[in-house]
């Protein structure tokens, strides 16, 4: 009995096993799928992007906290996750140099500039493909067909659909496929099973609620279904914006970041609606065949604006209840 | 099954000693006893070294009105009195009695009293009152205060709290299981004390069907109903149990009996029946002696000043492994930085547990999950209060609601982060308390 | 082409800006706060460092009220005297001299001495701590020893050794900011003066639980209070206290103090004091 030292801590002392770890390994095995099928559909190469991307994103956040002289935390999982939905969102034939790139504006711009893991406004992944996507338009855009021998590429159905319009966009795309994944796009964004599969997980774990994905999701689909009964020879049906381009991936594993989303249930709904409208508007009408990535950043930028209205909203109730008690 | 509204988890339930028949725990060689046992003024002090005590005689005389008496535990000798670690934490003024061994009762004690159905409101309360009863949950608000409300205060529902949600604890489970006559009489005896219509309700976990079972049987033909609750903490905590069980919302600056409640602890109604019926002031309490690092974990019965060195010595011993001694439960009890600490009439639990969670500088970085949000049960945004009171900006942190934590623990529980959020927030209470004491100085 | 996208370019965005930049230009003198020169002048002597010492939250709120009461008993004890001289100059009027203060430690309890009862493994803050338990310190008087205040003091005058804080008395501007961040009160403010002796211990406790915690505890022996001529020492709750008015530092109590480590300390040494003053 002696030689038992008392430490003395502050109540619970229960804590739950849930460690910033074991979320973000959590969202990268919900990633497996889409991962598995990403080499499955285009090979190799697309193993060899998904292991660059994990890697350059380690080692750039290790360089990061090692030159900010902070404790390391390049193994908590958040890099590993930055990086494999930078891979995921990228062409499976992109050059090496430029995922290393994107690596570093992922990490050192978009994240370490913010103060790091928890202060990042903007989701770091997102920024990186935005980067690359206007500085490299090329290389982003030349999509490599499923199961190719020999680095075949073609357009993307939502590329189709921009320049060639509904009918020839789909006659590209049996939808059937789109949702198993055969066809061409970014490396983890063809497979809406595998994604989808992916976010049961996430939400049989609660790591993400459903007010995100839904209120984005059904946005979209109620904004091009609305314009698709209008004009069906000009707007393509909701079904096929549904499993093309970067939706899903989006939708279920991008928009609902923890660090760049709201907190309260209210903003977590106008956050996805804005997600939702804005990607069909681009979709729809603008320059870029594909939206959602702009999307999700433009409403990261006001997420702080929503959650201070909650936060402004909280002081009300309570400086109400003050003066009257 | 009723629940409360907002938030909520579910720990681990790690009830060891469910099954385990209380025991009791013969005398130990000293007894030291607190005459802080409450909420409010300590006790003063009405004898003086070297005195001989009787068993159940008056040592601590109820100081001012949110007070409550003190009583030796056995008949001995009063051998000092000075500041002694005390459970909760801080050093407290500290009776130290040396048993003679004869454990006699004081005078006017053992005579079987009168039936309490004759007896009038007044001479109940006296009673209690005299006892030196306490809300034995926790917070050890003196009984006698709490069951006389305002005269504009209409109370019309009294709550037993049997819903025992902490993790680990087992000791109303059992008291309800082994003394349910106890209750009910305790529970009618409070009851008696309000005019007009009263709801009367035990809400009990549903993890304990046995209880549920045994109330039910001595509760129902006297018109009280057994609530049968979720198993979720913190179902027991008094704003959440009035929540699931009546509906209504003991809002932020407002009492129970804002709302026309008042609720009660089960070991509360066992020291009201024996202070009423037997003329037994609240000498002893049933304890949990659980956590993975004692040999023998079991319910016992000890008399109030027994030290947690004599506890340890009777339930065999601790592992080397421990770290950390709690008094209460997981949730809101404390770690005690002394085994000479004694037990109290708040005392619920002795957990013995090697908890791996602990250093220095365990905080990380707020990963914004919402979870801490999602859980508490008072709608607070527990993040945001523990960044204001990391930054001491002490004014803002007031219209966050600071003052409506309950400090339950269920945010610091949740959080992936492993940050203290809890204890930041009882750290922002103190310093704008300060604060305030400052200002009024 | 230049003349096609360039010139309706240009000409457009000058004229919105020539617009934006007249709208500010007119807002500007529509809206101008006077404000007083006299008050800029005395913001510009204060130290500016809103440590909040005078009583108000800033130094620019310092200023404007001095400038509008020409209140001549208000004092920043930061500033001191020479402060005093220079408002009173920019104001032409003489101004009270601040009585210089200390902020001091009561306590010698550092880990060699006190006795330690747990491990403290929470929030690394004094405040915390002390609501986990009485402290890791057994005697419940004495500094906590995390090093709260030093995150208050806005000059940079506390620093953390061996457990127990060390006030900077150069740096020490006595403006009691660091007086709230501690928790046991061992922490006070004393008038500054060249030399002193006073007893650096806060302990309440008797005699022997006294001892028993701390080597540099007072045990209230009352053999200083005995040897002193000038009756400048008092004992209150189990507790030496030199009163500084009567206390002409002979320096005798130092010599039958009989704990371990001294409580009775004496700050600034006498002798380099008067060479100082010799000089």
């Amino acid at each position: 009995m002696q030689s038992v030292k008392l430490k003395v801590s502050y109540a619970p002392f229960v804590r739950t096993k849930d460690s910033i770890e074991s979320v973000m390994y959590n969202v990268a095995l919900a990633l497996a799928p889409a991962t598995v099928m990403s080499v499955y559909l285009f090979g190799m190469r697309a193993l060899l992007v998904n292991l660059v991307c994990i890697a350059s994103c380690i080692g750039f956040e290790w360089l990061m906290d090692t030159i900010r002289k902070k404790p390391a935390s390049c193994l908590d999982g958040s890099a590993f996750v930055t990086g494999l939905l930078l891979a995921l969102n990228v062409p499976s034939n992109l050059p090496l140099w430029m995922l290393v790139v994107g690596s570093f504006i992922a990490i050192a711009a978009a994240k370490h500039v913010f103060g790091g893991l928890g202060h990042n406004v903007f989701n770091p992944a997102l920024v990186a493909r935005v980067f690359l996507l206007v500085s490299f338009p090329a290389a982003m855009t030349s999509w490599p067909v499923p199961f190719a021998v020999d680095m075949e590429t073609a357009a993307s159905p939502l590329g189709i659909l921009k320049t060639d319009g509904v009918e020839a966009a789909m006659k590209s795309l049996d939808l059937m496929s789109g949702f198993y994944g055969t066809m061409n796009g970014s490396m983890g964004e063809t497979s809406s099973l595998a994604l989808l599969v992916g976010a049961g997980w996430l939400f049989y774990k609660r790591y993400i609620t459903v007010y995100i994905p839904f209120t984005l999701l059904g946005s979209v689909f109620l904004f091009t279904a609305i314009f698709h009964l209008i004009d069906p020879a000009a707007y393509a049906p909701p079904l096929f914006h549904m499993v093309t381009g970067g939706l899903l991936l989006g939708a279920f594993f991008m928009a609902t970041d923890m660090v760049t989303s709201p907190l309260s249930v209210r903003g977590q709904i106008i956050f996805g609606l804005g997600c939702g409208l804005l990607t069909a508007v681009i979709r729809l009408w603008g320059g870029y065949p594909e939206g959602i990535s702009f999307a999700i950043l433009i409403m990261n930028g006001f997420v702080p604006l929503i959650d201070s209205w909650d936060l402004n909203d909280r002081k009300a109730i309570h400086h109400k209840k003050l003066q009257t008690t | 099954m009723n629940t409360f509204r907002t938030g909520g988890i579910h720990p681990p339930e790690s009830k060891l000693t469910g099954n385990s028949p209380i025991e009791v725990m013969p005398l130990p060689s000293e007894l030291a006893i607190p005459l802080s046992q409450h909420l409010g003024k300590p006790a003063k002090p009405v004898v003086k070294m070297n005195d001989e005590v009787k068993k159940g005689q008056l040592i601590g005389e109820a100081d001012g009105f949110i007070s409550a008496n003190v009583h030796a535990s056995t008949s001995g000798k009063i051998k000092a009195i000075k500041p002694h670690p005390h459970p909760g934490g801080q050093y407290a003024m500290t009776v130290f009695i040396t048993p003679d061994g004869k454990d006699e009762w004081a005078e006017g004690l053992e005579c079987a009293p009168a039936d309490w159905k004759r007896l009038s409101k007044q001479e109940i309360l006296r009673k209690i009152k005299d006892a030196g009863v306490v809300g034995m949950g926790g917070a050890g608000f003196p009984t006698n205060v709490k069951l006389s409300p305002p005269p504009d205060k209409k109370i019309d529902t009294l709550i037993l709290n049997g819903a025992e949600c902490e993790p680990f604890l087992t000791a109303d489970h059992r008291l309800m299981v082994e003394s349910p006559e106890d209750i009910v009489t305790g529970l009618e005896i409070m009851a008696s004390l309000f005019d007009g219509p009263l709801k009367i309700a035990i809400g009990i976990e549903s993890n304990k069907q046995d209880a549920i079972e045994t109330l039910q049987r001595y509760a129902l033909p006297k018109q009280i109903d057994v609530v049968s609750l979720k198993t979720k903490y913190p179902q027991g905590a008094e704003k959440q149990l009035i929540n699931a069980i009546t509906g209504r919302i003991v809002g932020e600056g407002e009492l129970p009996f804002d709302k026309g409640c008042i609720v009660q602890n089960i070991g509360t109604a066992v020291a009201v029946c024996e202070a009423v019926c037997r003329n037994r002031p609240l000498i002893e309490r049933v304890v949990t002696v659980s956590g993975m690092e004692i040999t023998r974990k079991k319910n016992i019965t000890v008399r109030i000043g027994t030290s947690f060195s004599d506890i340890i010595a009777f339930c065999g011993n601790m592992s080397d492994k421990t770290n950390q001694v709690i008094s209460g439960g997981p949730m809101m009890g404390k770690a005690v930085f002394s085994l000479d600490v004694p037990v109290v009439k708040t005392t619920s639990g002795i957990l013995f547990i090697n908890n791996l969670a602990l250093g220095k500088s365990m905080e990380r970085t707020c990963i914004r999950c919402g979870r801490c949000v999602e859980v508490c049960p008072q709608g607070l945004a527990p993040w945001l209060l523990a960044n204001v009171a990391q930054l001491r900006h002490f004014d803002e942190i007031q219209t966050l609601g600071l003052a409506n934590c309950t400090e339950c623990g269920s945010c610091t529980y949740v959080c992936p982060s492993r940050r203290e959020l809890v204890h930041w927030i009882k750290y922002a209470k103190a310093l704008v308390a300060n604060r305030q004491k400052r200002k009024s100085a | 082409m230049i003349s096609d996208v360039f010139i309706p370019a240009v000409s457009s965005l000058g004229a919105v800006a020539l617009a934006l930049g007249l709208i500010i230009h007119f807002v500007s003198k529509k809206f101008h706060v006077e404000e007083d020169p006299t008050v800029k002048l005395v913001n510009g002597i204060l130290p500016g460092v809103n440590c909040g010492a005078c009583g108000f939250p800033s130094c620019g709120q310092f200023a404007e009220v001095l400038v509008e009461t020409r209140n001549s008993t208000m004092t920043c004890p930061v500033g001191g005297a020479d402060l005093a001289a220079k408002l009173g100059e920019a104001l032409g009027m003489t101004m009270a001299e601040p009585k210089p203060q200390l902020a001091v430690l009561l306590c010698q309890g550092n880990n060699d001495v006190a006795r330690q009862t747990a491990e403290y493994l929470g929030i690394q803050d004094c405040w915390a701590a002390t609501q986990a338990f009485a402290g890791p310190k057994q005697c419940r008087y004495s500094c906590i020893g995390l090093g709260s205040c030093i995150a208050w003091c806005d000059f940079g005058a506390m620093r953390l050794e061996n457990g127990l804080i060390v006030i900077d008395k150069d740096l020490c501007t006595g403006c009691a900011a660091c007086i709230p961040a501690c928790p046991t009160g061992v922490l006070v403010m004393q008038d500054k003066k060249a030399s002193r002796y006073f007893i650096a211990c806060n302990s309440r406790d008797r005699g022997a639980a006294t001892k028993k915690a701390c080597d540099a505890g007072c045990t209230a022996c009352q053999k200083c209070v005995k040897v002193c001529e000038d009756n400048a020492i008092v004992i209150e709750e189990f507790l030496a206290r030199i009163v500084q008015d009567k206390c002409t530092a002979c320096g005798k109590c130092i010599e039958v103090c009989p704990t371990k480590v001294n409580c009775i300390r004496l700050e600034n040494d006498l002798k380099a004091v008067k060479q100082k003053q010799a000089s």
